[in-house]
């Protein structure tokens, strides 16, 4: 056990010793957040987004609203999905959706009948375009439904827009869009940096030296893992408090945000780390980081938001590593503790250790 | 101690180490002599428990490196060829690192680590990174990082290659000093003139089989008062085996187009004789070698060390 300390130390040393190259892992996903904030921050406009509609009434009234919202240039920026009332609150915490628009029951007989109705509109506060245009144009949807039932009616229809307030509603909103998947794309460059590592130890042949001492390449490996999760929680806990204060980000559990981060960079780590120890070089080794990194890094939301993209392109990126990792720490920011992804993580690090272990034996020969 | 017996080494259809068996005891410096590719890191990865070896047996102070590995490791210390250092770290967290790495802590950590220093002569630049030292520091910081938990079997794996005569030297004291104070050391080289200076016992290895063994006086006999004369030039074969045959006490170890190696006793004396007989040669360049453990490398493989 001691051992997986004074490997970490040594870790951990040599990077405070040579600091440049963690900085500029971390300058790089700095500077995306900057320019895109600057280019579509509070203000600015956006391509795409989603509009759940929660049909509790079951009539034709939630059919046409949706299909209002499907038509002409409003069609090519909303996606129209349906989904229970919930549910769809759910997904708008985790910033799925741009909105969620509720049909209350008895929409359509009440519409028919000209008796007003409510309906509920909730926004994603980390957005502001997208929530605003669908407000108005439903805003407009309902004066001229009501002109209709007017023009067709005795009695005038009085319909009332409840737009509610997401509980998470503050000027920081679009940070929570933002930063998780920078954050991950730090977390993921520096991954793969400190992993390059196992290569570099063994070309000098420190990793054949080890090997022959009587402490074990699983502890070895263990303080890699160590330094890595200090390093870490260390740039997470950092980003996420910088977020806050500048760009009022909201973080329901900051502990447990710092501790996700640092448990799911190890598993990138692990992850990068069996990748690299799988090439015949250290160039190839390299290059096959490149090859991993940069895709992913691209699909999993690091350079551009799941939201921003189109539907295909984010349905796959949310199911990528590091794409899970991002909305994970969405749900965690938001309140959201889930068990079972903290047993996937778990579990995964002990399958990837053991595999490192095995690999890290066979670069060692 | 370390105890080899019938060690081999395969991989796939390539027999890296084939049968070797030694020997080494404490206070006792055992060289392991061959050219690059016969076998000699093989053999100490095997020794170090880095390798499994395919059959035979090797002990470590009594553990079997196989069954028992943690315990032979216990044991040992190893300094490999390669600087495996932590260039970023200064020489004092290095051993700090490799002493730890051996279970040392503490005090005792400390003592031993500020002896490392002394003995390499880096106490003064204890604190700088490595990557501030010279070529020849940085290998007696390697060696250091092998002895710093004062090992009883030290293994040495060409620890002087490219290192400036100096440095070679110095490092070469500090090998003798460790088998003084009672360690075991295996010694890999491919340098003759280092194995003659000082191993006690030598190895000499070629294609994964160790091909003589036994003290430096036992290995000369080997060859006998005969010196070594190599000559370099243009020559036929068959044609100069035949003209040598006349000449009496001259042995041919090795001829081809363009070298030819002979052993013979009294060599100075005789070659004007060897000229006469190689007279439609082309003779370019001549060199005489006492007995010594070339020669016999040269009579056992037929090839040169260095080739």
């Amino acid at each position: 056990m001691r051992f997986i300390w004074i490997s970490a130390w040594k870790d951990l040393l040599r990077l405070r010793r040579e600091p440049v190259a963690l900085l500029t892992w971390i300058a790089i996903p700095t500077f995306v957040v900057i320019i895109l904030t600057l280019v579509f921050g509070p203000g600015g406009s956006r391509p795409h987004g989603t509009l759940f509609i929660a049909d509790e009434d079951g009539g034709i009234g939630a059919g046409m609203l949706a299909s209002a919202f499907s038509q002409g240039a409003l069609g090519q920026m909303l996606t129209i999905e349906k989904v229970g009332a919930e549910a769809g609150r759910r997904r708008l915490d985790r910033g799925e959706g741009s909105a969620l628009l509720i049909v209350p029951p008895g929409f359509t007989a009440s519409f028919i009948a000209a008796r007003p109705v409510t309906l509920d509109l909730v926004r994603n506060p980390s957005q502001r375009i997208l929530p605003d245009m669908i407000q108005e144009s439903l805003a407009i949807m309902l004066d001229r439904a009501a002109s209709f039932q007017g023009a067709g009616g005795s009695q005038a229809l009085q319909l009332v827009t409840n737009v509610i307030p997401d509980k998470s509603e503050q000027p920081g909103g679009f940070a929570a869009l933002l930063l998780p998947g920078a954050l991950f794309m730090a977390i993921f460059f520096i991954a793969g940096a400190l992993a390059a590592d196992v290569w570099r130890e063994r070309s000098s042949g420190a990793l054949r030296r080890i090997a022959t001492t009587p402490a074990s390449l699983g502890a070895f490996l263990a303080g890699k893992l160590l330094a890595s999760a200090l390093v870490f929680s260390v740039i997470g806990a950092f980003g996420l408090l910088v977020a806050r204060q500048l760009m009022n980000l909201r973080i329901a559990n900051l502990p447990a945000a710092v501790l996700w981060i640092a448990a799911s960079g190890c598993a990138l780590y692990l992850l990068i780390m069996i990748v690299q120890s799988a090439a015949s070089s250290e160039r190839v080794a390299s290059m096959l980081t490149n090859f991993v990194t940069l895709p992913l890094v691209m699909l999993g939301g690091g350079f551009v938001p799941f939201e921003w993209m189109p539907r295909k392109l984010a349905t796959i990126g949310q199911w990528t590593p590091n794409g899970w990792c991002v909305i994970e720490l969405r749900a965690v920011l938001a309140g959201e503790m889930r068990i079972t992804a903290a047993a996937i993580v778990a579990a995964f690090i002990t399958a990837a250790w053991l595999i490192g272990v095995r690999n890290i034996r066979r670069l060692a020969c | 101690m370390i105890e080899v017996q019938q060690l081999r080494k395969q991989y796939g259809g390539l027999i890296a180490v084939r049968d070797v068996s030694f020997t080494a005891r404490p206070g006792e410096i055992f060289g392991l002599l061959g050219p690059n590719g016969a076998g000699k890191t093989t053999t100490i990865g095997c020794i170090s428990a880095l390798l499994a070896p395919s059959s035979g047996e090797i002990r470590v102070m009594g553990h079997d490196v196989v069954h028992d590995a943690v315990a032979a490791r216990r044991s040992l210390g190893v300094v490999p060829q390669e600087l495996a250092l932590y260039d970023d770290l200064s020489a004092r967290e290095n051993l700090a690192y490799w002493g730890g790495a051996q279970g040392l802590r503490g005090a005792k950590l400390r003592e031993r680590i500020q002896a490392a220093l002394d003995l390499t002569g880096l106490l003064d630049r204890a604190r700088e990174p490595v990557k501030r030292f010279s070529g020849g520091m940085k290998r007696r910081l390697n060696f250091a990082c092998g002895i710093v938990h004062r090992p009883q079997v030290l293994l040495l794996d060409e620890p002087t290659v490219g290192v400036d005569p100096q440095s070679r030297v110095r490092l070469l004291e500090l090998v003798r000093e460790q088998a003084r104070s009672g360690a075991c050391v295996l010694y890999t080289t491919h340098y003759m003139e280092e194995a003659e200076s000082l191993c006690d016992r030598l190895g000499i290895i070629d294609h994964g089989r160790i091909i003589a063994q036994g003290t430096l006086r036992e290995l000369r006999a080997m060859v006998g008062e005969r010196d070594l004369l190599r000559l370099t030039g243009v020559f036929q074969p068959e044609t100069v085996r035949q003209a040598l045959a006349c000449v009496e006490g001259v042995e041919i170890l090795h001829a081809d187009e363009g070298q030819l190696s002979l052993s013979m006793s009294d060599a100075s004396h005789r070659l004007p004789v060897i000229f006469g007989a190689l007279n439609g040669s082309e003779v370019r360049g001549t060199t005489l070698t006492q007995p010594s453990l070339e020669s016999l490398f040269i009579k056992l493989t037929g090839t040169e060390l260095r080739e």
